[in-house]
């Protein structure tokens, strides 16, 4: 059970991208809003607010979460980890590096939660057929790229690591 | 075939590895400092007078600052980018819900927009319009001068004339519905007061030039003292080509007053009620057509939805009357097209501009047509497409690269096209078929816009032989900056890596007019062979002096100048540094405009665009006769874009822009009540998903324009243009039904089966 110290505020502890984070926080903080504002990480992105875009997908223990739908208190002693986090010492994931082969960015808005919701489909699921990454990738709207090339991106990772 | 470096290989994004790791910064993500944000107050009522705007509940809010409005505006209350009929801050007077009378400013961008709700306005509520029809039958109390907002003609040969040769004179009218950009990135800026009554913008915008003059005009301040930077921009799809100017101008007015930075961020909502949507169309046409399947005559009346204001409804109107029949030889036709004012937001620019509805119209036509001739839809086509040397309906020859005909049997023999057109599968509950569509698409602003037709680079060498480019124009998700290093590239015979396109910033090249009508390829890529024409000579005698030859003896290829008689080299580098150490002038400007076009406005008769796009689609559509679901299973798309920069580019902006036009055909729905948009969310506002949109299969011709760079046309709008006319044919063809309206909602499938008539 979270201990609220104070109707107001939260003491808060959790690990971003690896790094233990402690932080005093609004209880009514939006987790997006924390990484976005607090820490900075403006990688994640608000489009609208409402858990049916996707944009602000970030993996919370592992899982994707709607950043814009859960309170930063709910996270608690757990692991989120962000686009941010994904690289490690500038190199790339096999998907981010798919992405960019594939040509699946386009203006570039819906990419950071794509590539998330990408990296845990791939956690799940031995293979996958165009046909249930696109089932998959529902919840994440992209409106430039017609996603054929997103899903190109996420089947040749895929299907390179058989 | 010429070989290229460059042109015409699929390239990596330049921008892509910012994009996938999130470093990339977005409006809202860059940090400004001692900024006060702001909210738009805007009017509640469709139409009416503003009596009072009460601030007492506002002003007591914590955070609250100023109210910025009309009063405030130094220079002239004024922002319509054609006619002049749109005030930044509007009083007394607002025609749509989301006029905007003020900004309230405040110490977060919460606190804003919590005050912004708490300010009350009092209005004398007028009787408001919102169809085409309701505008035309107003007898008194008009929105502007009169509801007509602009019209255009278009008449060749005789119209009477031309029926009499007719064996068949078909009509049909059509509607086609408003369409949401919802780019993800909603519109936004940072204006920042700078020493001397100077002003610098950063904005998600298309066009820093229109916003460099609108915010100069209304803060009464030469152009010179505006800077306006683009950020990176989220989507854009002409949703942000004009209506930035307002954003930026009206957080421009409360910077200038306040004296400090302010970040104006429009909220989702905010953005779908205050900001442009396509124009909804209605349309009317009459065709004659011989047995033979000739088309002989057409009449066409075309009536657009402008909304409150004109903004550019008389460019939309001008390029759907000069389209309205597609890429087929005519040679008896009378088009007029309107645009009526209404209390809805203003309609504008919408990837497409008009050609879309345009299509749907021809097409659809085209469709009826065949059938009551029972001739096949592409035979039908065939025989009336413009081929090189016919004339359009403006009377304009097409003397280079017309690729319709190819791209209609591009489609048709990678679809697998049959005549008879369905297939019952299975079960009687579905009915798969294919439906055709075509177009052509003018090139650039056309003779409507050409004084706004010329665009720049600015290139420059450095001491180790890397290269700046900057450009007019933008990117904004298109793939811009990459096709401009590549071009750049090409043209200077050097390797891509030296390449570094910089951001689009008004301070950094002359006016290069809008990023908009596809035309960046073209304008920047001819800028760019200007600018490279201009320094090949310095290059050039600099080279000769290293190599110890002949000027004449140089050529330069593959990163290297070499003496083509010896087959001495030097690498750019070395060129770039003793450049640099013999004080040679190591930058240029660019520039190139289209060339002049003769065209008769009063008759619509010459001219229309300097070159023309071409494509057909072919969709196959099952449908569900049980639920009335259609479900787009698979696309072909043949593009003739003269020459092609980037193909992994193209077939980007081709699977986006069917799927774009998915949306428009199927699912979005925008919905007003009383001029309130009640369809604003996600969960209301159905975008295309992952696993609505087809797989498309896109095909690229290469018929070279001769005025284009190495041959190139543009590219982003013809993706969207044939695919609701595609799809729609589909579904007719299907089950055996006519429609005339979009979208093709369940519903209006269940009614169609239901109905006897055909
Ligand atoms: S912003 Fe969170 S789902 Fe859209
Ligand atoms: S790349 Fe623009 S929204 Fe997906």
């Amino acid at each position: 059970m979270l201990s609220v110290s104070n109707t107001d505020y939260f003491d808060l502890e959790l690990t971003v991208n690896g790094t233990p984070v402690r932080r005093r926080i609004p209880t009514h903080l939006r987790l997006l809003d924390f990484l976005r504002e607090e820490l900075g990480l403006t990688g994640t992105k608000e489009v609208c607010g409402e858990g049916e875009c996707g944009a602000c997908t970030v993996l919370l223990d592992g899982l994707t979460v709607d950043a814009c739908l859960i309170f930063a208190v709910e996270t608690h002693g757990m692991e989120i980890t962000t686009i941010e986090g994904l690289s490690r010492n500038g190199n790339l994931t096999p998907l981010q590096q798919a992405f960019i082969d594939h040509h699946s960015v386009q203006c570039g808005f819906c990419i950071p939660g794509m590539i998330l919701s990408g990296e845990q489909m791939l956690r799940d699921h031995e293979q996958l057929t165009r046909e249930e990454i696109r089932q998959d990738l529902s919840g994440n709207i992209c409106r430039c790229t017609g996603y054929q090339k997103i899903v190109d991106a996420i089947e040749s990772v895929s299907r390179d690591r058989r | 075939m010429k070989k290229y470096s460059y042109i015409g290989t699929a390239q990596n994004r330049i921008d892509a590895a910012g994009k996938v790791t999130g470093e990339t910064k977005f409006l809202a993500d860059l940090p400004v400092r001692e900024a006060v944000f702001a909210a738009p107050v805007y009017a509640s009522v469709p139409y009416g007078r503003v009596l009072s705007v009460d601030l007492t509940k506002a002003r007591k809010y914590t955070g609250y600052l100023d109210f910025i409005s009309a009063e405030d505006i130094p220079g002239v209350n004024e922002v319509g980018v054609i006619l002049q009929d749109q005030p930044l801050f509007a009083r007394p007077v607002v025609r749509y819900v989301g006029d905007t009378i003020g900004l309230i400013i405040a110490d977060t961008a919460t606190a804003a927009l919590n005050c912004a709700r708490q300010v009350k306005i009092d209005c004398e509520p007028y009787r408001p319009v919102f169809t085409i029809e309701d505008s035309k039958q107003m007898t008194e109390g008009f929105l502007h001068d009169s509801n007509l907002a602009c019209e255009h003609r278009v008449e060749k040969g005789d119209i009477a004339r031309g029926f009499e040769l007719a064996d068949h004179i078909i009509e049909a009218s059509f509607s086609t519905p408003a369409q949401e950009h919802y780019y993800l990135e909603p519109q936004g800026c940072i204006a920042v007061p700078e020493p001397g009554g100077k002003i610098s913008i950063i904005a998600s915008l298309q066009c820093p030039f229109y916003v460099q003059k609108a915010v100069g005009r209304v803060l009464g301040i030469p152009y010179a003292h505006v800077r306006v930077e683009q950020a990176p921009t989220g989507g854009a799809f002409g949703g942000k080509e004009d209506v930035p100017s307002e954003v930026c101008a009206r957080a421009a007015v409360a910077a200038r007053k306040i004296g400090k930075p302010v970040q104006l961020i429009y909220t989702r909502n905010d953005d779908i009620q205050l900001t442009s949507k396509r124009h909804p169309f209605t349309m009317q046409y009459k065709v004659g057509v011989t047995k033979a399947g000739k088309l002989v005559a057409a009449q066409i009346l075309l009536e657009q939805n402008s909304g409150a204001y004109a903004t550019l409804s008389s460019v939309v109107s001008y390029r759907a009357s000069v389209q309205a029949m597609g890429p087929y030889v005519v040679p008896n036709v009378s088009i007029l097209s309107r645009s009526y004012y209404t209390n809805l937001p203003p309609n504008g620019a919408f990837r497409g501009f008009g050609s879309p509805q345009a299509t749907f119209g021809h097409e659809r036509m085209m469709d009826i047509i065949a059938r009551r001739l029972q001739m096949d839809p592409v035979e039908l086509r065939l025989k009336n497409i413009i081929r090189e040397n016919e004339e359009t309906v403006t009377g304009q020859k097409i003397s280079h690269g017309a690729g319709a005909a190819e791209t209609l049997k591009r489609a048709r023999d990678a679809a697998g096209w049959n005549s008879s057109g369905t297939s019952r599968l299975s079960s009687d509950r579905y009915v798969t078929a294919l439906g055709v569509a075509t177009c052509h698409y003018g090139n650039c602003l056309g003779a409507a816009g050409w004084s706004l037709d010329g665009s720049a680079v600015h290139l420059s060498l450095l001491r180790d032989g890397s290269i700046t480019v900057a450009f007019g124009l933008v990117e904004m998700g298109q793939g811009a900056l990459t096709a401009v290093a590549q071009m750049t590239a090409e043209a200077l015979a050097v390797d891509i890596a030296r390449i570094t396109v910089l951001p689009t910033s008004t301070d950094q090249v002359p006016d290069s007019g809008p990023s908009v009508a596809s035309r960046n390829i073209v304008m920047t890529g001819q800028a760019i062979l200007n600018a490279a024409q201009k320094l090949r000579p310095i290059l050039r005698t600099a080279a000769a002096r290293l190599l110890d030859c002949e000027e004449s003896e140089v050529s330069f290829a593959g990163d290297r100048a070499s003496n083509t008689l010896t087959g001495a080299h030097i690498g750019f580098t070395e060129l770039a540094d003793f450049l640099y150490l013999n004080n040679y002038p190591m930058s240029t400007t660019g520039w190139w405009h289209v060339p002049s076009l003769k065209f008769d406005a009063a008759k619509g008769a010459g001219e229309a665009y300097f070159t023309y796009s071409y494509a057909t689609h072919v969709a196959k559509v099952r449908v569900d006769k049980l639920t009335g679901l259609v479900k787009v299973e698979k696309f072909w798309a043949a593009h003739d874009v003269g020459r092609a920069v980037n193909p992994a580019g193209i077939e980007g902006q081709v699977e986006g822009g069917v799927t774009q036009g998915i949306g428009w055909a199927l699912t979005e729905q925008l919905v007003f009540d009383e001029g309130r948009v009640i369809s604003p969310n996600l969960s209301t506002y159905l975008l295309p998903t992952a696993a609505d949109s087809a797989e498309v299969d896109t095909a690229i011709l290469e018929f070279p324009e001769p005025e284009g760079p190495w041959g190139a046309r543009g590219i982003g709008e013809p993706a969207i243009i044939p695919v609701a006319a595609a799809i729609a044919n589909a579904v007719s063809r299907a089950v055996g039904k006519q429609f005339y309206q979009l979208p093709l909602t369940p519903e209006s499938v269940l009614s169609a089966l239901s109905s006897i008539s055909g």
